[in-house]
């Protein structure tokens, strides 16, 4: 009862309204397009280009190094211009391949779309979903095929459609416009993989998605779909495992037969076993009470996002602004609005500058041990960042950065900052 | 490239804030401080026992505690904590320098010569908060420490300067807080003798019983327990616990000598427990933070409690209970941290605690079961003559000032008359006139259960207890 059986977290104002009035458009058109050469926050990257070569769209142009050789590719077709250092999503510079756009929109190879999506066989599955570059675009970029290229029986496939940070609204848009096409990419997945069930998990309060799935479903008599309560961070495997099939596990999900998808990404699935079209764009949420016109758009991946937001209508003020790249709760505020797009950034947020408060000093009212999700004790690991045996007792590698200690904290203090801290110095240590 | 502010995330915060939850405590500690005012102040003022200045004295009371100690704290902070803070206005809104004082005040008896009420809000600053590091860092709850040195210290010159007691209740009451009394009992007591000198359970409920300035009223303690757990401003898991011990080990105790319900709703209701429980015990920098950890916390203060109560002769069991746990709360919360992660942690310490629970309950309960009930002190008999089958007794009683003297005379074993030879209380004619002698006679086969005289409770049931304790000497005589 009191024990690890409870989920913890917050419900968190939503905040979504603003950008879902309209349906999601497109830019397609930038001049340049700055390729990020990162795969899954690994740098290690085989650059396959080199400067004033033609490249196609959907080319590959870099292949990470190490276990995981997933290719990145080109968004656009044209000339490769150079090489810079951009912004990205997590705040610091990154090298990137520009690439100067023709506009042509030329691929290597034509091909027709498939009529059937499930004809394929599990290695030719898990081939198409490492050579098409899926990832895991809920915000965790993990390679998409290592999760499927599994020896053990899958039992269940969740579909991740909770999406529970506020602002963010990609995932509901995309599965709003393009349900049919996601249910048939589940289907096909189920059959392809010989998976019993597919669970969509949706939040009880998203009653525009519940009632049109289940006009849907009844044609897919192997995929159910599960509300979960509208508490952040309900879309945290762990918890939304625990809540769904009500099981727990050590590292990774398949231990108990159960692989996670979020929703986009079965989407951009659907788009690799259809079109064989790798990733190269994304819906993106621009949103924030400081844009104009808040809306989801597709983009090319390698997109400076200054250049959206400009043809959306720019921000509603120029001083004082928050740039955040995420959601409110995990994102990061860059210095600038240098961003490009990648495959990780889900939503570009921009705020108003929020005063800094005046801290007091903690008082240990224990409300951040409350809320934590990973059931850790933050002020505890808090007093404890100079001891690292006390750090390991209190397991501050178990820390998801949810950002819940520091929204709950009557003090103003940053907590998750020196959770972040405490668990830097335990990896360091192992 | 135009240039942001990069603050750090997260970038949404709930509108919660140390001071909002400093403003509900203060509106909780209200109503506690007008009642105060009125049993200290007001009752006193009306019925004659004091002047204009005694009527406002409670309120002068906690006031110069509170300001002494906002100001040591700040005087501390200008000249030793310079480098900390921006400046001394930002520390005066965060440090809360005059709730220690507060607290002081409600927890000391008002008979409490200003000086040392003085003299302990300085070392309830200093010793208890400021030199651990002031706010946030101190081990010891600040109000309880000052509380501390001055009942260790000065407790012969607050005894002299008439104790707990207000100078109404002095007035009206015995000499005693219904505790004192308790511990002055060797045997385990009665409704008659725990309770009913000051009157029922609701006076206890109330507070119109003597006890400290503002400890008293276990009802306005409750309500401000309602309103402090719903706007989650206090960790209620800790007095719902400690009460609730306390409640349980003292049901054992009183079961195991007969007695009912009112024995551990008695005890909750006096010590000032309710309010050591409510706003001492949930002082949110010297309590545990984890929720298990807030558990075994409220587990052992109760324990803690009773064993001071019933096995000790000191007073102030609460205060002392809370700054012991107060020293463990560190190994508390390390057990509930880990007991987060996985429960088995918390297991030995919870079985630990609900064995001493039950076994507490059973050893005090028959150690009182075991002393026999003596004959009550208050009683001699000064002469008893038997004549053939009438036995002429005089005897004296405690009564409500001094003795009561009487002759009762009984003849073919059964009394027949009750002669009052000397009686110096002032409500002797109210139990006159309610002719409670003859009531007593009329009634002598079940004397428990005659009622007392309303409005002269202490001395008509001295008259009664003097009538059992002749009879029960009759029979032992008489092997009746």
């Amino acid at each position: 009862m009191i024990g690890a059986d409870v989920m913890s977290g917050v419900r968190l104002p939503k905040r979504k309204k603003i950008s879902i009035g309209k349906k999601i458009s497109i830019y397609n058109k930038p001049k340049l397009v700055y390729i990020p050469l990162i795969s899954s926050n690994d740098q290690n990257i085989t650059v396959l280009v080199k400067k004033d070569d033609y490249v196609f769209k959907g080319s590959v142009i870099g292949r990470r190094k190490g276990n995981f050789k997933m290719p990145i590719h080109s968004s656009v077709s044209g000339k490769v211009l150079d090489f810079e250092e951009h912004t990205y999503l997590n705040g610091e510079k990154v090298k990137c391949v520009v690439i100067e756009n023709d506009f042509k929109e030329k691929m290597e190879v034509r091909r027709t779309p498939n009529t059937v999506i499930n004809k394929y066989s599990k290695e030719e599955f898990i081939d198409i979903l490492l050579n098409r570059g899926i990832v895991g675009l809920g915000g965790a970029v993990f390679p998409t095929y290592a999760k499927y290229d599994v020896k053990s029986k899958i039992n269940t496939l969740i579909v991740n459609a909770v999406e529970c940070e506020p602002y963010i609204t990609a995932d509901f848009m995309l599965f709003k416009e393009k349900t049919e096409e996601i249910l048939e990419a589940i289907d096909a997945i189920l059959e392809i993989n010989n998976i019993d069930e597919a669970i969509i998990a949706t939040k009880k309060s998203n009653t525009v998605l519940n009632k049109l799935l289940t006009n849907f479903l009844g044609t897919y008599l192997k995929i159910k779909l599960v509300n979960v309560p509208n508490i952040y961070p309900m879309g945290w495997e762990r918890d939304l495992v625990k809540k769904v099939k009500k099981v727990t596990y050590n590292k990774y999900p398949i231990e108990k037969g159960i692989v996670v998808s979020n929703v986009s990404t079965i989407f951009s699935i659907y788009e690799a076993l259809k079109l064989e079209k790798p990733v190269i764009e994304r819906v993106v949420t621009f949103t924030g009470e400081m844009l104009k016109e808040p809306q989801n758009i597709l983009v090319k991946i390698g997109t400076p996002v200054s250049e959206v937001i400009e043809s959306i209508g720019g921000y509603k003020r120029n001083k004082e602004l928050v740039f955040v790249a995420g959601g409110p709760m995990m994102g990061v505020a860059l210095p600038s609005d240098d961003l490009v797009v990648s495959a990780g950034l889900n939503c570009v947020l921009v705020l108003h500058k929020i005063k800094p408060t005046t801290l007091t000093e903690c008082m240990r009212c224990g409300k951040c041990i409350k809320v934590c999700p990973a059931k850790i004790c933050p002020v505890l690991i808090k007093d404890s960042v100079n001891h690292i045996d006390d750090l390991e007792d209190y397991r501050a590698d178990q820390c998801i950065e949810c950002g819940l200690c520091s929204y709950i904290c009557p003090a103003n203090i940053n907590i998750r900052q020196f959770v972040r801290i405490g668990k830097k110095k335990l990896n360091e240590r192992k | 490239m135009k240039e942001y502010n990069n603050q750090m995330g997260p970038y949404l915060k709930h509108n919660n804030s140390t001071t909002k939850m400093m403003i509900n405590l203060l509106i909780t500690l209200l109503p506690i401080i007008l009642f105060s005012f009125y049993k200290n102040g007001i009752l006193p003022y009306m019925n004659g026992n004091t002047n204009f200045i005694g009527l406002f004295y409670p309120l002068i009371f906690i006031g110069v505690a509170g300001v002494t100690t906002f100001l040591v704290e700040t005087l501390y902070a200008k000249l030793f904590l310079k480098n900390r803070y921006d400046s001394i206005s930002v520390f005066i809104k965060t440090s809360y320098g005059y709730i220690p004082g507060i607290f002081l005040g409600l927890i000391l008896p008002i008979n409490t010569p200003l000086s040392i009420l003085i003299l302990g809000s300085i070392v309830a600053s200093l010793v208890g908060k400021m030199l651990f590091g002031g706010f946030g860092n101190n081990i010891f709850n600040p109000a309880l420490i000052g509380a501390l040195f001055i009942t260790s210290a000065y407790s012969l010159v607050i005894a002299n300067n008439g104790g707990y007691l207000n100078s109404f209740e002095l007035d009206t009451i015995s000499s005693a807080t219904p505790l004192s009394n308790a511990s002055a009992m060797t045997e385990i007591g009665s409704y008659e003798t725990l309770v009913e000198p000051y009157g029922s359970l609701s006076d206890f409920f109330i507070g119109t019983i003597p006890g400290a300035v503002g400890e008293t009223s276990a009802f306005l303690c409750l309500i401000g327990f309602i309103f402090l757990a719903f706007t989650k401003t206090i960790k209620w898991v800790i007095p719902v616990v400690y009460v609730l011990t306390v409640f349980v080990i003292t049901c054992l105790i009183g079961n195991l000598n007969g007695l009912g319900l009112w024995f551990p709703l008695f005890h909750i209701l006096s010590g000032g427990l309710m309010f050591g429980a409510v706003f001492m015990a949930t002082d949110p920098v010297t309590s545990p933070t984890t929720p298990v950890g807030q558990v075994i916390y409220g587990l052992f203060l109760g324990i803690l409690t009773v064993l001071f109560r019933f096995l000790t002769p000191y007073p102030e069991g609460v205060l002392t209970s809370i700054l012991t746990m107060n020293m463990l709360v560190f190994i508390i919360d390390k057990i509930g941290a880990k007991s987060r992660l996985k429960f088995y942690h918390a297991v030995l310490p919870f079985l630990a605690a609900w064995l001493i629970i039950v076994a507490m309950g059973f050893t005090i309960g028959n150690k009182y079961k075991d002393t026999e009930v003596k004959v009550d002190p208050n009683y001699n008999i000064l002469s008893s003559d038997k004549e053939g089958s009438t036995t002429t007794y005089v005897v004296t009683q405690g009564g409500y000032h001094g003795n009561i003297k009487a002759e009762i005379i009984i003849k073919d074993n059964k009394v027949t008359s009750i002669n009052i030879l000397e009686i110096s209380d002032d409500f002797y004619p109210k139990v006159e006139s309610a002719n409670y002698i003859d009531e007593l006679l009329e009634k002598q086969d079940n004397l428990e259960g005659v009622d007392t005289v309303s409005g002269a409770t202490v001395t008509s049931s001295s008259l009664k207890k003097m009538l059992i304790n002749t009879l029960k000497d009759y029979e032992e005589k008489n092997e009746k």
